[in-house]
């Protein structure tokens, strides 16, 4: 149970800021009141991409629980902006939809954690607060779309120069991750591979910052071989997703 | 042939007839010019004047039709014939032993290009056969070379044509199935958008507030939460339900295919957690059909040995060599000894049944257990070389 009793807030001694993106409206309500509830400060909510765009600067959250299928602009566009022009700022993706290729695209552009509508208050609570300290929230669910991704990029041909698609996975990385991806607790991962909790989180992490980083290569080189800057991210195009 | 596909493709068939429209306006300048040249020999000038005359009106009948009727399409091969056997009583019969043009000359190939349009290849190769059989009955059934080489032309003329009217007709079906297929799909996804602002919703928020209030009514959320992940499966385009719509093109080319990752997901539920890769895992039918199975034995084994409350946990992951499913549950686990012994003495009944699947399709299955970590049984298939 995560209570708002030593909520461990990121600095200045507050409470933690959240914003709420969802366009359905009682959702939206739903996750704002539990949150509330829980001590959190609820600084804005917004029912659309551009909307929670505009909101952020001013509300200045912590943390953003942000739904993925908005109209509009989408909520890929909406974390790769946040994360661009605000990277203080921490994206925790909740989505509903069955859409894996946009958690993933969503997670490649900054989010650090992912969850499912249907995660119950104490599961959202405790990955709101995980966020709000840096931490990703891996559920057994973005564990398999990060190895898929891994595995497509190490399959991928190589690029002209040589060069691996990607970046790799070392062994214990991998064993970490199928491990979360079968539902196992970090407490039982550190348990099985005799190593200490905080070395899985270690693990887990570095896999993710590979990934966002190695994205973040990919989209630069795009937009310098194609003399692009604005445009790009206006279009919502980016390099990452292509084979 | 008939109804909405003919309207349809209204505006190609005219197009049709309006080539067979020039065809017979020029093969009619052509029999005019023919005849003025000749007819000072004619046995019956007027005759042939008159015919010409009628074939003129004919012409121009036709060509005011957009698509002609069935009886005036019957009828023009009989105004054809006629206008051939016209020319025994018109020339003058020294002319026709000696193998003179008729009076309709290329005119008479026109109702064999109409019948093969209208019906094909058989309809045109039936009309050439009579237009034939007029020629040689015209020449008193002497056919000179000129009358052999007429009929072999109408008959090419009335299959080539057949030939391809057919080929453009299966053409254009097969254009409007996709675009039929086309508009299915894009309804499917406006349908997944909208049933994602609703339903899906909806159900999600249901499960959730359900769970708060506990009792019975947690009961029913937990109804509504396996509801919207078969539904949120079922959207995605995938499930086991839907096994015919299942096959996806491999990359490497068209070989049939079936895409795992769609059918697993539609196991997802309250109680079972589904992970894999973001993009489809496709594999050979048999191979894709024994994974599915096999994943299902082993979550009926969750449900029997681990207890009620149990959480499954499916990975699918993709490997160069193999596509691999692990399931996973939270139960008390097995003993290491155990599980070899059980095995041996044929209790584990599942277990063997599973194995069997995957073995069958040249995979491998391994159960592990670590006590207080639950039973994980996994199932590797290796990739045939395409």
């Amino acid at each position: 149970m995560t209570g708002s009793a030593g909520w461990p807030g990121p600095g200045r001694g507050a409470r933690t800021r959240v914003m709420v993106v969802d366009d359905h409206p009682m959702w939206r309500d739903a996750v704002a009141r539990d949150l509330t509830e829980a001590g959190l400060d609820v600084v804005a909510t917004a029912g659309d991409g551009a909307e929670a765009l505009r909101r952020v600067p001013a509300a200045r959250p912590d943390v953003v629980v942000l739904d993925l299928q908005m109209p509009r602009v989408g909520g890929v566009e909406v974390t790769r902006q946040i994360v661009d022009e605000h990277p203080d700022v921490r994206v925790l993706v909740l989505s509903a939809s069955g859409a894996q290729g946009d958690v993933l695209e969503a997670v490649k552009a900054g989010a650090t954690g992912y969850l499912l509508k249907s995660a119950s208050r104490d599961e959202l609570l405790a990955a709101v607060a995980r966020t709000a300290r840096g931490e990703a929230v891996f559920t057994p669910g973005l564990a398999g779309l990060v190895l898929g991704e891994y595995r497509r990029m190490a399959t991928a041909a190589p690029t002209p120069s040589g060069v691996p698609a990607g970046p790799r996975l070392t062994e214990r990385e991998t064993e970490v991750l199928r491990l979360v991806a079968k539902g196992l607790g970090s407490r039982q991962i550190a348990e099985r591979l005799v190593i200490s909790h905080r070395t899985v989180q270690n693990h887990v992490q570095n896999a993710l910052n590979k990934l966002q980083l190695h994205n973040r290569v990919e989209l630069t080189r795009y937009v310098i071989e194609r003399g692009l800057d604005a445009d790009a991210d206006a279009d919502g195009t980016h390099a990452g997703g292509g084979a | 042939m008939a109804g909405a596909a003919v309207v349809t493709r209204f505006g190609d068939e005219a197009r049709l007839w309006r080539a067979v429209d020039v065809y017979r306006g020029a093969a009619l300048a052509y029999a005019v010019v023919s005849f003025a040249w000749v007819s000072g020999r004619y046995a019956r000038p007027w005759l042939g004047w008159l015919v010409l005359g009628l074939m003129a009106g004919w012409t121009a009948l036709l060509a005011a039709r957009r698509v002609p009727s069935s009886t005036l399409i019957a009828a023009d091969l009989a105004v054809g014939a006629v206008a051939v056997l016209v020319t025994r009583v018109a020339d003058d019969p020294a002319r026709i032993a000696s193998g003179t043009q008729t009076l309709p000359t290329m005119w008479s190939a026109a109702p064999v290009l109409g019948w093969a349009v209208w019906r094909g290849r058989r309809a045109g190769l039936a009309a050439a056969a009579v237009i034939s059989l007029a020629d040689v009955a015209e020449r008193g059934f002497r056919p000179s070379t000129t009358t052999v080489y007429n009929i072999v032309v109408v008959l090419l003329a009335g299959s080539v044509v057949g030939y391809a009217v057919e080929i453009f007709r299966a053409g254009r079906r097969s254009l409007a199935r996709a675009v039929a297929v086309d508009a299915a799909s894009r309804e499917r996804e406006r349908l997944a958008a909208d049933i994602h602002d609703s339903v899906l919703q909806v159900l999600a928020f249901v499960q959730r507030r359900s769970a708060e209030l506990g009792g019975e009514t947690a009961e029913l959320g937990r109804m509504a939460g396996e509801q919207e992940a078969r539904l949120r499966a079922l959207v995605a385009g995938g499930g086991p339900a839907v096994t015919a719509e299942g096959a996806v093109r491999g990359e490497a080319g068209d070989r049939d295919v079936r895409d795992v990752r769609a059918w697993l997901s539609g196991l997802s539920s309250s109680a079972i957690t589904v992970s894999g890769p973001a993009g489809p895992v496709p594999l050979p039918p048999d191979q894709a059909q024994a994974l599915v199975a096999a994943t299902a034995a082993a979550l009926d084994n969750v449900r029997r040995h681990a207890g009620p409350g149990a959480h499954a946990w499916i990975l699918l992951e993709d490997e160069a060599a193999a596509v691999v499913v692990t399931v996973r549950d939270d139960g008390p686990g097995v003993a290491p000894g155990r599980l070899d012994e059980a095995e041996r003495l044929g209790r584990l009944g599942v277990a063997a049944s599973i194995r069997g699947r995957i073995t069958a399709v040249g995979g491998q299955a391994t159960v592990t257990s670590v006590p207080g970590q639950g039973t994980e049984v996994e199932l590797r298939v290796p990739r045939r070389e395409p």
